[in-house]
């Protein structure tokens, strides 16, 4: 999909709050927010904003970049355990492919993800870094 | 109600630069046409793609297609549904002919993914996946699968090497096959050697980019003549489509929930041979485990054992070569497993052959599950 700057500016709370959804019927949390809960139909949501902080529990390191993006190259992307619910997003800070593993701590920054250069425009995401140990 | 395959064509899957998309529909429509016995009674065309309507800038392209085809004046519409297009378009075409709505239609499908450079269509199939999320950023075509398969490794403990006996097996098969983009054979160990597209996918991990059209005529049974064979059943499902949405990712809920549904229906024992949506090997492990083929974990072992090889204890899988092998022209390929398969129980396949075969199963999907299809074809 072509990014443009009302996508962005309407879906400005989700990806830059990272909100998610709460179902007041059964209780879980799913992100982005759908229209209705996705585990149980219900249109009862509640905006919430999710933890900006979590675990890694699979990822990958991209190669096979789409147009736009290939100076970029590698992309790491991971699937995120926020303990309330699970997110897929771009990885970022990542110093190599070896250094990713199960169970690292992982947390949100904005980072631009694409260029659209005939408007000269840059688009930013919340993307996941590596949370640096503490001394 | 049960519907009729008269004929079938298939393009070889190949980078067909010399060839438009509707040359392509054009040489597998005509094909279908000449072993169904002519233009004679067909009212219907549907039409499957994923990306022509965008790569060609072109929108209601059944119509246009219909008249380029000589057939002005039939009805035609378009049936979307990304990787799955083709199996929705011959259960779209079935549902026509049992509300009599249509006598004899000729469905199609074709893609063309080698039109631009890899990258512009590795950004293209991205559109396969949930944009809700995936669209801010550049994950390309494989990223998904590729989390999947780390997560399935690390599940059940499941070792690399053993994954890649599926993309030999595969190999095994297309090479066989007349229509195969890659009938040459590959050792496993070559797998994990390939070039990485998403660590741990390889390139023999997933599907090439190739060009193809493949067409069949289904009619019901007042129309039917000599038929290849029947299609007894078609079922289907929506599903998360997510890994990060799904309660269990290892499995695949719309297909669980499509092959209950046609279960109901038909009888779904003693497949002499099943044709899957391998895009990736981790997607052929979890439909085999989803319709259980194989027991949770344990898919890749038993791919590597021969149970589903020629011979093999079980179905025969993918016999065609399977979109790892024979190809994956998105829209076009349900449209292959459908003449592939009446093909098999006709006895008329040109490749690997599953001995004596009655009836196999077509499973199609698009992603990793927005959606699924099942059909049941048989013979007659």
């Amino acid at each position: 999909m072509d990014l443009s700057i009302s996508r962005f500016w309407r879906k400005k709370e989700i990806i830059y709050k990272l909100n998610g959804a709460k179902c007041k019927s059964c209780g879980k949390v799913h992100y982005p927010p759908k229209n209705a809960c996705p585990y149980c139909g219900s249109r009862e949501l509640e905006l919430v904003e999710l933890p900006r902080r979590g675990k890694l529990i699979s990822y990958t390191t991209i190669y096979a970049i789409p147009e736009g993006a290939r100076h970029q190259s590698p992309i790491y992307y991971g699937l995120i355990d926020l303990g309330v619910t699970k997110i897929t997003a771009e990885l970022t800070d990542i110093v190599n492919a070896n250094s990713l593993k199960k169970d690292m701590e992982v947390e949100a920054t904005l980072r631009k993800t694409q260029e659209d250069r005939d408007a000269g425009l840059i688009y930013y995401v919340l993307k996941f870094r590596p949370v640096l140990v503490q001394k | 109600m049960v519907v009729y395959v008269e004929g079938v064509g298939m393009t070889k899957i190949d980078r067909h630069y010399d060839y438009s998309l509707k040359d392509l529909a054009a040489n597998a429509a005509f094909a279908a046409i000449e072993q169904a016995g002519g233009v004679d009674g067909i009212d219907y065309l549907v039409f499957s793609s994923s990306l022509s309507s965008l790569q060609d800038n072109q929108l209601d392209t059944a119509s246009y297609l219909a008249t380029s085809l000589g057939l002005r004046g039939i009805k035609a519409l378009n049936v979307e549904a990304g990787e799955a297009s083709g199996l929705a378009a011959i259960s779209v075409a079935k549902s026509l002919l049992e509300s009599h709505q249509a006598d004899k239609v000729l469905v199609i499908g074709a893609e063309k993914l080698n039109e631009f450079v890899s990258s512009k269509v590795y950004k293209q199939l991205q559109m396969l996946y949930d944009g809700d999320t995936k669209s801010f950023y550049n994950i390309g075509f494989a990223g998904d699968a590729a989390i999947l398969m780390r997560l399935y490794m690390d599940t059940y403990n499941v070792d690399r090497e053993l994954m890649s006996y599926w993309p030999a097996l595969m190999h095994s098969n297309a090479k066989e096959n007349p229509y195969a983009m890659l009938n040459f054979a590959i050792k496993p160990d070559k797998v994990a050697k390939s070039q990485i597209l998403a660590d741990p996918i390889t390139l023999l991990d997933s599907y090439p980019l190739g060009d193809g059209a493949a067409a069949i005529v289904l009619s019901n049974k007042d129309m039917s003549s000599s038929p290849l064979a029947k299609i007894s059943a078609i079922e289907s499902s929506t599903g998360y489509g997510s890994i990060e949405l799904s309660e269990d990712p290892l499995l695949f809920d719309s297909l669980s929930e499509a092959f209950r549904r046609i279960s109901n229906i038909a009888d779904t024992s003693n497949l002499d041979f099943i044709e899957i949506h391998d895009s990736f090997t981790i997607t052929a492990m979890i439909i085999l485990e989803t319709l259980g083929l194989a027991n949770r974990g344990k898919a890749a072992e038993l791919v590597s054992t021969g149970y589903f090889s020629p011979g093999g204890k079980g179905p025969l899988a993918n016999p065609s070569g399977g979109l790892k092998a024979r190809g994956h022209p998105l829209g076009a390929t349900g449209v292959y497993q459908i003449a592939e398969s009446s093909l098999q129980v006709a006895n008329k396949f040109p490749g690997v052959k599953a001995n004596n075969a009655k009836k196999g199963l077509v499973v199609s999907l698009n992603g990793l599950g927005s959606s699924s299809y099942v059909a049941l074809v048989e013979g007659v």
